[in-house]
């Protein structure tokens, strides 16, 4: 389960070298200006834009495709029945019984590469740093600590919860218990979440009196030190620019169908 | 200073809330530089009274003082944590960090020490742990063992003058446990150790604090309250086993 969220193994590429913060703030924007398009044309160049970048981070390509599939699914329940759900007076096909609407064709494909496009720069962020690195350059581009150390809590729950998960269904399975359908299985099943929730509860709680106990007082320090040479500013002005071209370009094609 | 006492403890008192008193009325006295075990059965109260010493948990009653500071005042409070280190019964509860390095450096960190000197304590409580070379490692993907040592080494770099040991030998393999009972003895300061582990106790300190349902039973030298057969089985415990000779 945690797999999900374990990182690669550390791959040297042009993108790793780059100083954090700039690559941050880079990719930022370009996820910011790629959430925000509204035609299908220019999201396939985000799309495009976003893969080059993973290839400039030497993405294993395994662990990207894996992930991208897992995301897939999720997305293909959302997308898939759009052309059906969103009818208007357009053009549409008949398959059959059913009425498909170019419309709503055109609102899944642009759900599904903006997705694509989001989950590519996220996967390429992920992989040409360590979390906590990406956390540090956050903190340093003055996101506020709180959300910075959010990030940081919320990665470790991620291994905790799964952890505690874990122990419970050896514990479950231990005693006899075998999955199923009945009502036994479905009690079984809603006492787990309640513990896990529970348990999750009091070892946040626990987890935030040891870092008080270590003096923490809310405030993220790091020995962190970055520095910016030439072609970070080069790399970030470049995705930048780029980024306010597809958003010009996008505004520019909606405003004149 | 005359005769110097590190941790003062009067009638302390704690319910947790709609649960029965978890300590009533512990009263005792810890000398600076004096080691002393905390023994009893599951749920004396051992760990509750750590948390009191902490100043997690908020005691009623009586005076306490730790290192010369109230716990229970929020300003003075704040300056515990350069005093007092608490390592606590589950480790997990005590790592967060993405790594190892970040996690021992958490401490020194908040305590705001220069960058080389944070870097420079990092690198020392780990080689007293046994732990050097592990710094970029995940600290949830170690194993029991490994992970009580980073708690361990999170807690010694701030370099506190009383150090509360909540099971410390829970998880380490008989090796690990060794190099623990010699890293106890190297290390100077005042030192509480709460454990099952009675043979631990007798060796590291020289006298102990029996507590069985929240009340304080026996305080004395080590060698002569566990090597009391009648009072260790009234309490759930047995004479450790070097002890077994001696008693008869
Ligand atoms: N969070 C809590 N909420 C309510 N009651 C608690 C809580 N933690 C402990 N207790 C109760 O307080 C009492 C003392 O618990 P404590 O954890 O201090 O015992 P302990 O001596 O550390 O035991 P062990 O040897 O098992 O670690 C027990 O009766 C326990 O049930
Ligand atoms: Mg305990």
């Amino acid at each position: 389960m945690t797999l999900a969220f374990s990182l690669p193994p550390p791959t040297d590429s042009p993108l790793s070298r780059l100083d954090p913060r700039w690559k941050l703030a880079a990719l930022s924007i370009a996820a910011a200006v790629t959430a925000t398009l509204q035609t299908l044309s220019v999201a396939v160049a985000a799309c495009a834009g976003a893969l080059f970048l993973a290839v400039l981070a030497r993405l294993p390509g395994r662990w990207f495709l894996q992930r991208l599939g897992a995301a897939s699914l999720f997305v293909a329940l959302f997308a898939l029945p759009l052309p059906w759900m969103l009818l208007d007076d357009g053009m549409s096909w008949s398959l059959g019984c059913l009425r498909v609407s170019r419309h709503g064709v055109q609102v899944a494909l642009l759900l599904a590469v903006k997705a694509i496009a989001l989950l590519t720069m996220f996967l390429t962020l992920q992989a040409t740093a360590p979390l906590e690195t990406n956390l540090k350059a956050a903190h340093a581009l003055r996101i506020p600590s709180l959300f910075v150390q959010l990030g940081l809590l919320s990665y470790r729950y991620i291994f905790v919860l799964a952890d505690e998960l874990r122990r419970l269904r050896i514990a479950l399975r231990v005693r006899g218990y075998r999955r199923g359908m009945n009502r036994h299985n479905y009690r079984t099943a809603g006492h787990v979440a309640g513990t896990l929730l529970v348990r999750g509860y009091e070892r946040a709680e626990r987890v935030g009196q040891a870092m008080r106990c270590r003096g923490f007082n809310g405030q993220f320090r790091s020995l962190k030190k970055f520095s910016t040479r030439p072609v970070d500013v080069l790399v970030f002005v470049l995705v930048a620019a780029s980024a306010a071209a597809l958003l010009v370009w996008d505004r520019y094609l909606e405003l004149t169908p | 200073m005359s005769f110097e006492i590190a941790i003062q403890a009067r009638d302390l008192t704690f319910a947790y809330p709609g649960g029965a008193p978890a300590l009533s009325g512990v009263s005792f006295d810890v000398a600076a530089g004096e080691s002393v075990g905390l023994v009893g059965p599951n749920g004396a109260g051992k760990t509750s009274l750590f948390l009191c010493l902490s100043g997690v948990l908020q005691a009623r009653g009586g005076a306490l003082s730790v290192g010369g500071l109230d716990p229970r005042d929020p300003s003075q409070r704040r300056h515990l944590p350069s005093q007092v280190g608490i390592v606590f019964q589950n480790s997990d509860d005590q790592l967060f960090n993405a790594t190892v390095f970040d996690d021992v450096a958490f401490g020194p960190l908040n305590l705001e020490l220069p960058p080389h000197e944070v870097r420079q304590r990092v690198d020392e409580a780990l080689a007293r742990v046994g732990l050097t070379g592990m710094e970029e490692r995940v600290p949830f993907h170690l194993s029991g063992g490994e992970k009580r040592r980073v708690a361990l080494a999170g807690v010694l770099a701030m370099r506190p003058s009383i150090l509360l040991l909540d099971e410390p030998s829970m998880y380490l393999d008989p090796r690990g446990r060794r190099e623990l009972i010699r890293l106890l003895h190297s290390l100077g300061g005042t030192r509480m150790i709460a454990s099952h582990d009675l043979e631990l106790i007798l060796q590291t300190c020289q006298r102990v604090l029996l507590l069985d349902g929240g009340r304080s039973i026996a305080d004395g030298p080590a060698q002569t309250v566990l090597a009391d057969a009648t009072l260790m089985e009234a309490h759930g415990l047995e004479v450790p086993y070097r002890l077994r000779g001696a008693a008869r």
